[in-house]
């Protein structure tokens, strides 16, 4: 069994191939809104084919030119990492895209990042020469990551900004701690429940207007509080988490919603429309100009981001303390 | 952004162009209505603001929908 799971484990080499990609009705995308089983809410097969597009259009100039959410909220993530006084000898990282977090580690910290994601294009977007430290490339799914990584082998695993397409929120979070060596660190940065309320609120006004109904266009994402619960069901200790905003001014809806699906963050509901009616569109680009414009005219677009850590339980863990063995009264010290 | 060096011209883009400058006006009288009564927003709720957007944008786009 072991043996097996370390044999499956191969690195990705990347090989830039152009082909030229045909519209084609994919056999292997059979999800059936109506039978799905339990934490089906994502289209994994539709998202990674974005994915893959997004890495593909303009042969990558586009990409590279939204990068600037995941740059950002990577460059703080990369804080909170080196506020951690330990040297790795490699870091997973899973959900990668192209390495937006994995570029900005130094040699200082680990000798070696390990990035995993489940489109292959954009894993390969970036050349190795971006990279200070090693870098390996694993091409697979990210919600199935044990197939890939053998337990209790990670010193750290970090995910900036790529939990929230995954189905099973509990269950990923769980085989990251059993991927983890005890005492190993869980870092994390994922959209919570805030992110695009102007978009979510004006499709809804919408549609509500204009059509009578809504359906979904944004994900539902993980809410703050929910997010230490989770990581404390999935058994880390030691836990951190906070949360940040970061907001970004466009021209327009229109703008938005062209850079969201450069970033590879189209809608993947699973039994969404395929499609909004124009007149709904137009609609909904009057009503958040109206109810969200800026002073200088552009419109806001909210980014909430949830940083967590969380450490695999260890028996050399410093633990808190018996309640009332201090020695000392807090009220003289303050 | 970087400045675009040849802007393809989609059918998107042009409503895109045309729902923000050309019919910004009729747009900005449509989200009025909706911001005075988006606590209880229903269909057709501001129907005759949307037809005057609309009938700008067919007009600007040169087709009918």
């Amino acid at each position: 069994m072991f043996t097996a799971l370390l044999a499956s484990r191969r690195a990705t080499p990347c090989i830039h191939r152009q082909t030229r990609l045909y519209a084609a009705v994919s056999a292997s995308s059979p999800i059936n809104p109506h039978t799905v089983g339990p934490y089906r809410i994502f289209d994994r097969h539709a998202k990674r084919r974005q994915k893959d597009r997004s890495a593909l259009r303009e042969a990558g100039v586009r990409s590279r030119t939204v990068d600037y959410v995941r740059d950002e909220v990577a460059d703080r993530m990369i804080e909170r990492l080196l506020d951690i006084k330990r040297k790795f000898s490699s870091i997973l990282d899973v959900g990668s895209g192209p390495g937006h977090f994995s570029k900005l580690l130094e040699s200082q910290t680990t000798d070696k990042v390990v990035m995993l994601d489940s489109s292959e294009h954009l894993l390969c977007r970036d050349p190795d020469s971006d990279f200070e430290v090693e870098v390996e490339r694993i091409h697979a799914d990210e919600e199935s990551l044990l197939n890939v990584i053998p337990p209790n082998s990670q010193e750290a695993i970090v995910s900036c900004l790529s939990l929230h397409w995954i189905n099973d929120l509990p269950g990923i979070l769980v085989q990251i701690k059993e991927a983890l060596q005890p005492d190993g660190v869980f870092l994390g940065a994922l959209f919570g429940g805030d992110t695009l309320f102007e978009l979510r609120t004006s499709l809804q006004l919408a549609e509500m207007e204009r059509e009578g109904g809504i359906s979904p266009h944004i994900s539902p994402m993980a809410d703050s509080r929910d997010v230490s619960n989770l990581l404390g069901r999935a058994g880390f200790t030691l836990l951190t988490v906070d949360v940040d905003e970061v907001k970004v001014a466009y021209p327009s809806m229109w703008e938005l919603m062209e850079d969201l699906r450069d970033m590879g963050e189209s809608n993947a509901v699973i039994g969404r429309r395929n499609y909004i009616h124009r007149d709904t569109l137009a609609a909904a680009s009057a009503i958040y100009k109206e109810l969200h414009e800026n002073e200088d005219g552009s419109i806001p677009a909210t980014f909430q981001v949830i940083y967590v850590i969380g450490w695999k339980p260890s028996p050399k863990q410093p633990k808190p303390l018996e309640r009332g063995t201090a020695e000392m009264n807090l009220k003289e010290i303050l | 952004m970087q400045p675009q060096t040849s802007p393809i011209v989609t059918p998107l883009r042009r409503l895109a162009l045309h729902s923000t400058s050309t019919c910004s006006a009729q747009a900005s009288a449509y989200g009025k209505c909706i911001l005075s009564t988006y606590t209880d927003v229903k269909k057709d709720a501001c129907k005759e603001e949307f037809a005057k957007f609309g009938a700008c944008l067919r007009e600007a786009m040169k087709r009918k929908w």
